[in-house]
């Protein structure tokens, strides 16, 4: 359960060429067209439940995406005509989260977006000291195991990405690293939605919980969306708070190995951070800003919300396209060790910050 | 360690660069989009 892969050979002369918009085509298309076909689902079995009183189970077109992109990346695959385009998952996701903060009156933003500050804050602390404690436990790599610390405790493959260019790991490192993260987030897709069931959590508490625990920013918005529109919109505003802090952590890690003398030295620390800040928070509170202030009307604010969907539609599809079942062998044991005991710890540490939160009436 | 030792593979995020800043993409064509419904240049997104 992995990243999607091609050869390296094949990759490694791809590496510093970016990829051409007309090459993206193909895989935008794919990425709608699964995107669709997952909606088409929905709406299928939701008429023949209704029409022929059939006991169907309604699973929503987020699931279905997820199922469909799956499918065709574990069976027939990826083809490489289809890569570039996947690729854009990211471009819908961001754009979803910039449009859903037409969802948030920014006093909400503020309150509980202040509470997640808070909240992340003290799980960065506590899964950077974890994480690091088991990849000296286990001997890994010291770089595969900042790398893995910094993608458990910020925001995944984004943060790993991030701190690639500023602690300088080697790739071999950072694929490893991105495909443990990745794999521990699909795992959470099935497992957070029926552990929320099981505990009773409200769609506001399970929504904070996805958007503190889950690493990736794609795998945390589904793992909440899948419990609930509401929940996921509460994933979206934890998980921005959290990728907020990307930064501040690499740069940590960046002076550090700086120190060892295995990585460049930051010049110009500011600027890093501005680097390192994921610039599409600030269209997000934007729009948030713009709500608040009345500048749309109510039917405006519902397109807004709608084009979030219409954005998330494809970035689903690409979570599924991009997860690789049988990778998640070819990883090693020890990496994926390090990262399902740190996830754990992370996931029962988040989980009883939010209980506390919301049982002490910090949270409403 | 040989379980580290290197595989024939690479992540798709390592292979593709896009042509874009996808986050100042995603951001000027949020508002974009946001500013054409508000002034009624596009009138109603349903799904």
């Amino acid at each position: 359960m992995s990243t999607q892969t091609i050869p390296l050979s094949i990759a490694a002369e791809a590496q510093f060429k970016p990829t051409s918009l007309i090459a993206t085509i193909p895989g935008v298309a794919l990425l709608f067209g699964i995107g669709l076909a997952g909606k088409l689902l929905e709406h299928i079995t939701t008429v023949l439940s209704a029409q022929h009183h059939l006991l169907l189970p309604h699973i929503e077109y987020v699931l279905w995406a997820i199922l469909l992109g799956l499918f065709v990346s574990n069976t027939f695959g990826v083809a490489t005509i289809f890569r570039p385009g996947v690729a854009t998952y990211e471009l819908w996701l961001k754009l979803g989260i910039v449009f859903v903060g037409a969802r948030f009156l920014l006093q909400d933003v503020l309150h509980i977006g202040g509470l997640s500050l808070a909240l992340v804050a003290v799980e960065l602390i506590l899964s950077l000291s974890v994480m690091t404690l088991l990849g000296r436990i286990f001997r890994l790599p010291p770089k595969l195991t900042s790398l893995l610390a910094i993608g458990s405790s910020i925001c995944g493959v984004t943060a790993i990405m991030a701190a690639q260019g500023a602690i300088d790991p080697d790739e071999e490192d950072t694929s490893t690293a991105i495909a443990a993260i990745l794999s521990l987030g699909a795992i959470a897709l099935f497992t957070f939605p029926a552990i929320g069931h099981l505990l009773h959590m409200s769609q506001q508490a399970y929504g904070m919980w996805a958007g503190l625990a889950v690493d990736n920013t794609a795998e945390s918005i589904v793992t909440g969306s899948l419990f609930g529109s509401e929940a996921g919109r509460w994933a979206i505003l934890a998980k921005t708070a959290r990728s907020s802090f990307i930064g501040f952590v690499v740069l940590g890690y960046a002076v550090y190995w700086a120190s060892q003398g295995k990585a460049a030295v930051v010049e110009n620390k500011a600027l890093f951070l501005w680097q390192k800040f994921p610039k599409f928070i600030l269209g997000f509170l934007a729009i948030s800003f713009l709500a608040t202030g009345g500048f749309f009307t109510h039917p405006q604010l519902d397109s807004l919300s709608n084009l979030s969907r219409w954005a998330f539609l494809p970035a689903f599809a690409g979570v599924g396209l991009r997860t690789n079942l049988k990778d998640l062998v070819g990883q090693g044991w020890r990496p994926l060790v390090v990262g399902v005991l740190g996830e754990i710890f992370i996931a029962l540490v988040t989980l009883g910050l939010v209980y506390w939160s919301y049982n002490h009436g910090v949270a409403r | 360690m040989a379980n580290l030792k290197p595989t024939r593979t690479r992540p798709l995020h390592l292979a593709h660069k896009l042509p874009f800043n996808v986050d100042l993409l995603a951001v000027g064509i949020g508002l974009a989009l946001a500013a054409l419904i508000r002034f009624n240049i596009i009138h109603q997104i349903s799904f």
